[in-house]
């Protein structure tokens, strides 16, 4: 459906996008999970015509959106990580006005607000101003603004940022429903969490590049012989993944929040390896946590960074 | 494009308010100033060095004008007065005053003054049409009493120029239709200042502004709620979305203006001349030069924070340079001038002063509204370039 061909993107002397290539199903949830900064954003302006590329092509349905990016417009929808919205109408004004753009009008438009208000779940609150409505209820109007037009490919932009878990919890639900009504869905987030329950295919972004990509399964299998062990401590220094490192077998750590997250072979060996250095660091351990590899794993292998940093 | 439409104006329910704030300042300010104009009476000593009948006809004349209070002094006093601020001119009626409308020679008032104002400038034109109106009707009297005389050269030729001279003086004050038909003739529609008019069209010029300004400035409103770039990433194309901005800022402009000028007219009875056509044209295309003019500011800066700070000292500059606070007529400074050219709203208040004060028709709104849409142009070329940016 969409395909993204050495892309590249230069702002001044920054290259925010660093000839990535990728190609995304119909009917799949395609995942772009990077750290703040990786470039998904810079991606998903371009894929969208917002910003045209410094150099590379994309294809959607086998044209080309810059020599025709009213195919492409009028087929997508887009979520932006933003809550683009006008504050002082109604929830129901907006969603009029989004719908107005594409085109909808009528009864069809009055139509289609009333089913996008159940998918979003904001049917009772669309006569009330915007600006009264709660953080996720405007990111709910957000995602729901991008529906009306019933587009084929739906790009959605960390949509899940700053918000309570009862509505992310509500929206990762409407990104399943979506996905199961047949639309394409490109997720990008710094939530490893996120892609792993939602995303059939993930790129894993890093500073402009794609660094692997595959379905969650292949991506794991990148890391499976090893071990990954998450330390919550009371007290912690800024040289402390560094000091971990030189533990035999440690092949990464790295600080996020109050925890340190290591990753090496053997677990059970390296534990008491770990206890002995926390100890030399007057520092206490509050809990340690010996997980199976995840994204956050293949993430810190292949960068030797937190998903989050 | 009608979406667009739709949306500004379902904005300006929640921004009406600068539309009522900026339409009743204008019509505030108005107030204010032409109740000063109406109950203050500026001081003026007549000082009569010729002290014939003509000059004494002349202060006569004068003092039926009721915008000043006229005091009759010697020059000595005049000038002391004056240097005192206690009358703001003083006229001087030389000797040789009446030689020189009778003989067709020019006449000099001479005029201690400290500075130019307003008031001068409305002075020296009921001067300029006292003056016109004996020489003329010295003129005609001359005229008949020459030509009776060579009909018949038994009469008193003398006799009968004075009694033409009194006879055409008397007919100025019925205001029979000649007089009106020579005043506009002899006054080379040069005259005609008319403070309520200038402070009506200089506050209406001035405080609209603001409103188009920041009406058209929605579009950094859309760029902080993010909106901006949802909408450029839909199927509607730049122009609609800058067209649809266009239109509603422009119907704003268009409706303060009519108000302004309705109000004009029926609080305070501002007669707006005799062509409605010209000063809609006039207004019209102002609004188009300013609505553009504000999407060019728009550009220029990037946030409403700034579009805040910069418009009121921008549009109060250019406001005070094009005329919207004093006539333009009282500045002297050619650099100031021709600054003043490059303002719309000098060629706005030009073009209605020249209908309403002047009693011009709508051949004077032709040139003011050709530089006011050729402005528009460009700021609106200029605009677009770096909203797009």
């Amino acid at each position: 459906m969409l395909k993204v061909d050495n892309l590249y993107k230069n702002f001044g002397n920054i290259r925010a996008v660093d000839g990535i290539s990728f190609e995304v199903k119909r009917g799949e949830i395609f995942g772009l999970l990077g750290p703040n900064g990786a470039g998904k954003s810079t991606t998903i302006s371009i894929i969208s015509t917002l910003i045209p590329p410094t150099k590379g092509q994309i294809l959607f349905e086998g044209e080309s959106i810059f020599e025709n990016p009213k195919n492409i417009r009028q087929n997508l929808g887009i979520v932006p990580q933003d809550i683009a919205l006008y504050p002082t109408l109604t929830g129901y004004e907006n969603l009029k006005f989004w719908g107005n753009l594409y085109g909808l009008k009528g009864a069809e438009l009055k139509k289609r607000i009333n089913e996008v208000a159940d998918i979003i779940g904001l049917n009772g609150r669309l006569k009330d101003k915007v600006e009264k409505y709660s953080g996720g209820m405007k990111r709910r109007l957000n995602i729901g603004a991008a529906l009306l037009h019933q587009p084929e490919l739906l790009i959605m932009d960390e949509p899940t940022v700053g918000i309570d878990p009862q509505s992310r919890s509500h929206i990762l639900d409407t990104v399943l429903k979506l996905s199961a009504a047949g639309i394409t869905i490109i997720y990008t987030t710094h939530y490893m969490e996120e892609a792993e329950a939602l995303c059939t295919r993930i790129c894993i972004m890093d500073e402009g590049k794609i660094i692997a990509s595959g379905t969650q399964q292949e991506l794991v299998e990148l890391v499976k012989e090893k071990t990954q062990i998450s330390i919550k401590l009371d007290n912690i220094s800024d040289n402390m993944p560094q000091i971990f490192k030189e533990i035999p077998g440690v092949f990464d750590a790295a600080i996020l929040d109050d925890t340190v997250t290591l990753f090496g072979e053997n677990g059970d060996i390296l534990l008491a390896e770990i206890i002995s250095k926390v100890s030399e660091e007057n520092s206490k351990i509050q809990s340690i946590d010996i997980q199976k590899p995840n994204l956050e794993a293949v993430f810190l292998h292949l960068t030797g960074k937190a998903l989050r940093d | 494009m009608l979406s667009i439409i739709k949306l500004r104006l379902l904005s300006l329910r929640d921004n009406y308010i600068v539309f009522v704030i900026m339409t009743a300042m204008a019509l505030g300010f108005t107030a204010i100033f032409g109740i000063s104009f109406n109950s203050y009476k500026p001081s003026v000593i007549i000082v009569d060095e010729d002290n014939t009948s003509y000059s004494k006809e002349f202060i006569e004349e004068l003092k039926l004008n009721k915008t000043f209070k006229f005091i009759d002094s010697d020059k000595e006093t005049a000038t002391q007065r004056v240097e005192e601020g206690n009358a703001f001119v003083a006229l001087v009626i030389n000797e040789g005053f009446h030689d020189s409308i009778e003989n067709k020679n020019e006449v000099t008032i001479g005029q201690i003054k400290v500075k130019d104002d307003t008031f001068i400038l409305s002075l020296q034109e009921t001067v300029r049409g006292i003056i016109t109106k004996m020489a003329g009707s010295e003129r005609i009297a001359k005229v008949t009493a020459d030509f009776v005389s060579a009909q018949k050269p038994s009469v008193d030729k003398e006799k009968i120029k004075t009694s033409a001279y009194i006879n055409m003086m008397d007919s100025w004050k019925f205001k029979n239709p000649l007089i009106i038909n020579s005043t506009v003739a002899n006054t080379n529609i040069q005259s005609g200042y008319d403070g309520m008019k200038q402070q009506m069209i200089g506050f209406s010029v001035f405080f609209s502004m603001y409103t188009m300004v920041f009406s058209i400035g929605i579009i950094l409103s859309d760029k902080r709620y993010k909106t901006w770039d949802r909408m450029l990433i839909s199927p509607v194309s730049m122009s609609s979305i800058l067209g649809g901005t266009m239109v509603v800022s422009f119907l704003v402009g268009i409706m303060q203006m009519s108000v302004l000028i309705l109000g004009g007219k029926y609080l305070f009875g501002i007669d707006w001349g005799n062509s409605i056509a010209g000063i809609m044209t006039v207004t019209t295309v102002f609004v188009f030069a300013v609505t553009s003019f504000g999407l060019m500011l728009s550009g220029i800066v990037k946030t409403e924070a700034q579009l805040g700070a910069i418009a009121p000292v921008v549009l109060t500059s250019t406001s005070m340079l094009g005329g919207t606070m004093w006539p333009l007529e009282i500045v002297n400074n050619k650099a100031l001038l021709f600054l003043a050219e490059l303002t719309p709203q000098k060629w706005a208040m030009q073009g209605m002063l020249n209908i309403a004060s002047k009693g011009m028709g709508f051949e004077a709104a032709i040139m003011p509204s050709i530089v006011l849409f050729i402005m528009g142009i460009i700021f609106f070329t200029i605009g677009v370039k770096l909203v797009k940016r």
